[in-house]
């Protein structure tokens, strides 16, 4: 049993409490697939434990545990009234979330092919532009340096390897 | 007075004009990452892993350390002057330290915080020389039963102290671990949870990991905040004035001893021996009621037990391979890749990388009382970067150190996926400390769980005939035990998230 100040601190918002459930779950999930796929391996072998052996219990352990945090959280008292939690991003701050991850998306899809130069020269441009900066000749400068300066420094000075894609960019 | 040999000859090595850029250029950016709110230690340690990718082992360790270490000392200058902390250690100093710096007096703060960082992370490195030998050499006596012990025990202290719910800190535990998993079985060599993808064939990489849950999650997080309005200070005025002098002498030193003890255990988190100096600052003094409102002590106490803090854990990690805070898993990452393993067997098979590291800390500490002072005023500038050059900048370090490991754009997608990840449990309120510390502790428990097993024919009572392996195994079953029964132990430690 909890003493009263622990419970009334523990006191979530109702979209806070189902977040929290719905991570919960995936979780179990998780847990409960990858002990599927422990007892798909060996759990001994003749030395002793085997591949299966350490991810099966941890996936028990993981499973429990989640089952526990579920049931905790479910009968969890609802915080005070009025109050709300956005999980998921809200608000002007949404476009900027949902820019970066975008944009990091596009990085990570087209890097290869187009080279980091080209790519990161877009990005930077579309990022500053999509999180505010209008002045272009200030975007295209951090643009520039960022791609072109960013590629010298880290392949020359630092001995990094990066791609230049079908472009030899 | 062995260990005092060996560290003479680490600052032979450390003075050498290469190792002192790097220790030069770790203050700097470590400051920089410091100054910047949104990016922690662990963050800021992580996405800048790659500009050490070029450098030899002990350059690197010495570059990612001061980087370390700046950051503790940066997350300062935004809580005196903007009342936000840079980093979660910086939290008490906001209370006192943004109070002086409206009452005009934002030089003396950060002038005292820098000296405080100074005196308490230079006693911490002295003591840390003394402890860790003894230490070490402790752990060599240790099989691999007290080893597996050993990191149950850290990593259950870090689910005791990492948040308020214990069911969601041994939860992450458990998630950090299975996904530690994919990949090599390392006691066999056999592929795990790969399911054909021959990326997953070496792991999902701990940097890509650490970046995304760390970096591009902190970063998610701060594009849906408005920034904060800064004080305009004067910070020309930093010389102290001896009444200040006289109030912060003592306040620094209990600092010094709190956050250094505190730094040896696993799991405490910077920002619990700051709080815990300024409380006792605050009992100790004859005139409590100045606390909260400019009292120079309570920036004194809480930024020199963070620094001796993070000198402290630097001694379960040098001396026995236990990271203690993500920051500090970061390093050991940082190890990792550089072919090293953190712990006793270091200490032996290479003593001039371990000592010369140490005597950088010396000299990274001395470097950022020299920076800090003259160039409080260029830091404060920084703060007026506006969010998208700064968004954008991090994003390129994270996308180069992701891929430039092993040059694998899958890298970056499992940072982006991670980010989002880290993003929705952060919200969540679910710590992240507990799966960070097992994701780099994992291969090595499960290797030193088998090899016991094996050793003992698969009897799990051979931890019951190794009395060391028990004692350190009764240390997670009393401090969950507590936790279960007694779910107020621990309160005033867990006020805040680790880190």
């Amino acid at each position: 049993m909890l003493p009263a100040k622990t419970r009334k601190e523990n006191r979530r918002t109702t979209g806070m409490r189902q977040g929290r459930l719905i991570a919960t779950g995936a979780m179990l999930a998780f847990c409960l697939f990858t002990l599927w796929q422990a007892l798909l391996l060996p759990l001994t072998d003749r030395l002793g434990p085997g591949p299966g052996f350490f991810p099966f219990w941890l996936a028990l352990i993981g499973a429990a545990l989640a089952v526990g945090l579920l049931i905790t959280t479910f009968r969890e008292a609802d915080g005070p009234a009025g109050a709300e939690a956005h999980i998921l991003p809200h608000g002007p701050g949404a476009a900027r979330w949902f820019a970066i991850v975008l944009l990091l998306a596009a990085v990570a899809a087209s890097m290869e092919f187009a080279g980091f130069r080209i790519v990161m020269l877009l990005f930077n441009a579309a990022l500053v532009i999509a999180l505010g900066e209008r002045r272009w000749w200030v975007i295209a400068l951090f643009a520039v340096l960022g791609s072109f300066g960013v590629y010298y420094v880290f392949t020359t000075w630092l001995d990094v390897l990066l791609p230049t894609g079908v472009l030899g960019l | 007075m062995e260990a005092f040999t060996h560290l003479l000859s680490g600052f032979a090595s450390a003075l050498t004009v290469n190792y002192l850029i790097y220790a030069f250029v770790g203050c700097m950016l470590g400051t920089l990452i410091g100054v910047l709110p949104g990016l922690g230690p662990a963050a800021g340690t992580a996405i800048l892993i790659p500009i050490t990718f070029s450098l030899d082992a002990t350059g690197a360790i010495i570059m990612l350390s001061a980087i370390y270490y700046g950051a503790m000392y940066g997350g300062t200058i935004t809580s005196v002057l903007i009342n936000v902390p840079g980093e979660a250690a910086s939290v008490v100093t906001c209370i006192d330290g943004h109070q002086m710096a409206r009452q005009g007096r934002a030089g003396s703060a950060l002038a005292i915080a820098a000296i405080g960082s100074f005196v308490g992370g230079t006693i911490a490195t002295i003591a840390l020389v003394l402890v860790a030998t003894p230490l070490a050499n402790l752990a060599l006596k240790f099989g691999p039963a007290e080893f597996f012990a050993l990191m149950v025990a850290g990593l259950c202290l870090v689910v005791g102290l990492a948040g308020r719910n214990m069911f969601a800190a041994l939860l992450m535990t458990v998630i950090g671990l299975l996904i530690a998993m994919v990949g090599l079985d390392p006691v066999r060599g056999a592929p795990r949870f790969t399911f054909g993808i021959e990326s997953l064939i070496d792991g999902l990489g701990f940097v890509p990991v650490v970046m995304g849950l760390f970096g591009i999650g902190e970063l998610l997080l701060a594009a849906e905040k408005r920034q904060a309005r800064m004080i305009q200070a004067d910070l020309k005025n930093w010389m102290l004035s001896p009444q200040e002098w006289r109030a912060s002498s003592g306040a620094i030193s209990r600092g010094t001893a709190v956050g250094f003890v505190l730094g040896l255990i696993p799991g405490v988190g910077a920002i619990v021996p700051t709080f815990m100096a300024y409380v006792l600052e605050k009992r100790v003094s004859k005139t409590p009621e100045r606390f909260g409102k400019g009292a120079i002590e309570g920036v004194a106490s809480a930024e020199t037990a963070n620094n001796a803090y993070a000198n402290g854990a630097m001694v379960p990690l040098l001396a026995l391979g236990i990271p203690s805070s993500p920051t500090i898993a970061v390093l050991m990452g940082a190890f990792i890749i550089n072919g090293l393993q953190p712990g006793p067997f270091l200490f032996q098979e290479r003593p001039d990388l371990v000592w010369t590291v140490i005597a950088s800390f010396f000299i990274g500490n001395a470097l950022l009382l020299i920076l800090n002072l003259p160039l409080v005023g260029l830091w404060a500038r920084l703060l007026k970067i506006p969010f998208s050059y700064l968004c954008a900048g991090v994003l390129i370090f994270c996308i180069i150190g992701a891929y430039g490991l092993k040059q694998s754009m899958f890298d970056v997608w499992v940072m982006l996926g991670f980010g989002i990840i880290g993003y929705l449990l952060r919200k969540l309120d679910f710590p992240l400390a507990p799966a960070i510390l097992a994701l780099i502790l994992g291969p090595m428990m499960e290797r030193s769980l088998r090899t016991t097993l094996e050793i003992s024919g698969g009897s799990f009572a051979i931890f019951l005939d190794r009395p060391v392996a028990l004692a350190l195994l009764a240390v997670p079953l009393i401090v969950l035990g507590a936790l279960l029964f007694r779910p107020g132990t621990f309160s005033k430690l867990r006020e805040s998230d680790v880190e």
